[in-house]
């Protein structure tokens, strides 16, 4: 490890859609791969998502959704990013999104899309491998 | 003189001691050999609920479980039912094919409904869209979005005229939606929507899920905190009770508890404790148990193992018999007799989903083998979105092929008396009411789920699946073994998002044109009755009649009961 910051990540679940088994056990492997987790549970609207993610200072907010209304929610948390001045804060998502959508979503700034049938250690890897690179080279006072 | 004929039992003295020393034989000079010549592809075969899948059953195993024929097997639609609720099975009463569909606004809904039934599917069951589901209107903040997604938009019994045109609700077999939290309110519009049809209750048949408490672990649309949530469902049980006994009120879910993660055993003890609730909560209010437990049937699911899902079906038939016989004393054999819905699916894939077709179908055909009453099959694109239809419409040929092609149905629990169907039901059997009891010993369903005790079982199953997942111990052909595509395929089923606009608009005009007085003064008869003791369901009724909205009685009753805060159960691991 290059840094002795641990990794804060917000998981989440906007919208209606309650299906959270595939959040939490996400969450659960992030955690267990050493990182902080928080998890803000169900029935987030993309603004608590948002200021949660500011107040409690993390790198990356983790998105599931399987309802569908991921073109409704997904542009309006990074337009909230932006206009809170956190475009640092890296979005990835996970659920239910057609590769057309996913392709759309990536092209405004969601760093990955990962669907269901992906192994954990899959998300593990990305996460780490975003934020560490970014630590190490972008952010040199978190770097110790 | 069949009765003077004595029955020869596996278990015979004789007979079983000859066996023993051919099987010993057999292992020795026989299978020894060959495993050293060719070992087995894996060290054990483990099921999904953790029971060990031996390498073959004998009559040993039979002897070994202390099998009865007549105590663990009985006949069909005689107690323990595990042969099946009805004497002659799908020979005389075929089950009913259900098809679960909604999406977008009523009136494009309606063409899809007409097709189902042309194709021949025996019941539509109404998939609502989620701000529905959780009592909130299209024009709502919260909905925003989310109209028309998952499943149908219903804001008034104008939706539900709309939704039915042209479709009377007695050419179903049953007629159906979820309403889990909202009971009297889903049920209310029924029978509103068959006074319009000019049908009385007793034209027709209603089904509802019905079930608030699985919903707090395993779904996540709740609204009301859960004691009173649990006085909605049990109103519109005891409603039905008085009212409509030939409709099914409530239908207990395991399938939700297992799909989190539970394991199917769990699932089942845990849905059993929540309808136990939901009769010590009816029978405080004066019911009798023979009045309420033949309205409820339960929604079983076993999804990673064939035989496991024949099985259960058998083991929880026994299980729920006990329950009503020995805890509650029920004497009608109908309160005993375990009706079953069940939904075929499990492993479909995003990848290559044209494979999902014969995952579905198997899923189906075990359902079957374990004498399923109520079935539906998933679409086998449904893992991308909506299903379209052609995918529908094979959801429902499959069925048809299963009924009367092949000699399926030709005769009763075709499995029963082998050696490892009635192990494994056996085994099965004692893991359900095994938990059951622990569930009971915590105080019940509700004290258990306030302990975090079912949620926990949910957390554990779901990280274990995940871990043999990325293992590799659980294959997912064409995913984690033989996978050729990386790319997720195009062409999912789109909602169109102007509908969002069309709905609201639809409900703006319900708000102009109804009676004001009407709606205020039922919602009034609603408050009064929910700060009271009374049955839900009649005032209900009244504000539905009069176009009251679902958002406006949900509105009323959070005003009464308050809105359910989710607690959170997990541990420090994870924030």
């Amino acid at each position: 490890m290059m840094t002795t910051r641990r990794l804060r990540i917000l998981i989440g679940k906007v919208g209606l859609d309650g299906h959270e088994v595939g959040a939490r056990v996400v969450a659960k492997a992030l955690a267990d791969a050493g990182m902080e987790v928080i998890y803000a549970g169900l029935r987030q609207t993309p603004e608590m998502i948002v200021r949660t993610a500011i107040e409690e200072g993390v790198d990356l907010i983790g998105i599931s959704i399987l309802s569908g209304s991921h073109m409704t929610f997904f542009p309006e948390i990074l337009r909230l990013l932006k206009r809170y001045d956190a475009s640092d804060i890296h979005f990835i998502a996970g659920g239910i999104i057609p590769a057309e959508d996913v392709q759309a979503l990536k092209a405004i700034g969601v760093k990955e899309i990962f669907p269901p049938e992906t192994p954990t250690s899959a998300i593990v890897d990305f996460v780490k491998a975003l934020l560490l690179y970014e630590t190490v080279n972008m952010c040199p006072s978190v770097a110790s | 003189m069949a009765d003077k004929v004595e029955i020869k039992t596996m278990t015979d003295e004789g007979k079983s001691k000859g066996f023993k020393e051919l099987e010993k034989a057999w292992q020795e000079e026989c299978l020894g050999p060959s495993l050293q010549a060719r070992p087995e592809g894996r060290e054990a075969f483990l099921t999904d609920i953790g029971l060990k899948i031996e390498r073959i059953y004998t009559p040993s195993d039979l002897e070994r479980i202390n099998f009865d024929c007549r105590r663990d097997l009985g006949f069909p639609g005689q107690y323990p039912f595990t042969r099946g609720i009805d004497p002659a099975m799908y020979r005389s009463n075929p089950w009913v094919i259900r098809a679960y569909s909604g999406f977008g606004e009523p009136k494009l809904c309606n063409e899809r409904y007409k097709k189902l039934i042309e194709w021949g599917a025996d019941e539509i069951v109404m998939a609502v869209d989620l701000p529905t589901q959780v009592g909130y209107d299209s024009d709502h903040l919260m909905a925003r979005g989310e109209v028309g997604k998952v499943g149908v938009a219903i804001d008034t019994l104008r939706d539900m005229e709309i939704l039915f045109e042209g479709i009377p609700l007695n050419t179903l077999k049953r007629v159906s939606m979820l309403g889990n939290s909202f009971g009297p309110a889903a049920l209310a519009l029924f029978i509103a929507l068959g006074e319009k049809q000019g049908l009385g209750p007793g034209d027709f048949v209603v089904d509802l899920q019905n079930d608030i408490l699985k919903e707090y672990v395993a779904r996540g649309t709740y609204i009301f905190p859960v004691r009173p949530s649990v006085r909605l469902t049990a109103d519109v049980i005891g409603y039905c009770a008085r009212h409509a006994r030939h409709w099914y009120p409530s239908t207990l879910c395991a399938n939700h508890i297992n799909a989190a993660g539970a394991g199917s055993s769990k699932a089942a003890a845990f849905a059993m404790a929540n309808g136990v609730c939901y009769i010590d909560h009816l029978l405080g209010k004066g019911y009798r148990i023979d009045e309420i437990a033949p309205l409820l049937s339960m929604f079983l699911d076993e999804r990673a193992d064939f035989f496991v899902a024949i099985c259960h079906f058998r083991a929880a038939r026994k299980v729920w018999a006990k329950i009503m016989k020995e805890r509650f004393k029920a004497e009608d054999p109908r309160s005993m007799a375990l009706k079953i819905t069940a939904y075929s699916h499990g492993g479909e894939t995003l990848l290559e989903p044209v494979n999902n077709i014969a995952r579905i179908t198997l899923a189906a055909l075990a359902y079957v083998l374990g004498g399923v009453q109520f079935l539906y099959n998933a679409s086998y694109d449904e893992v991308l979105g909506t299903p379209t239809e052609e995918a529908a419409k094979i959801a429902v040929r499959i069925q048809q092929i299963l009924a009367s092609e092949l000699g399926i149905a030709n005769t009763v629990d075709p499995l029963g008396g082998s050696y490892f169907i009635e192990t494994l039901t056996s085994q099965i059997e004692k893991q359900i009411m095994d938990e059951f009891e622990k569930v009971e010993a915590r105080g019940g369903a509700v004290s258990a789920i306030e302990q975090g005790y079912y949620l926990s079982a949910i957390m554990d199953g779901a990280n274990a699946r995940q871990r043999s997942f990325d293992r590799g111990e659980r294959v997912s052909v064409g995913v984690n073994k033989w996978r050729t595509e990386t790319q997720i395929p195009f062409g999912a089923f789109r909602i169109d998002p102007a509908l969002e606009k069309m709905q609201v608009e639809r409900l703006n005009k319900v708000k102009r044109e109804r009676n004001d007085k009407a709606v205020k003064d039922t919602l009034a008869y609603l408050r009064e009755t929910a700060m009271g003791e009374g049955n839900l369901v009649p005032p209900t009724l009244e504000a539905v009649r009069a176009y009251a909205t679902i958002g406006e009685i949900c509105d009323v009753l959070r005003g009464v009961f308050g809105e359910y805060q989710a607690r959170e159960y997990f541990g420090r691991s994870a924030g």
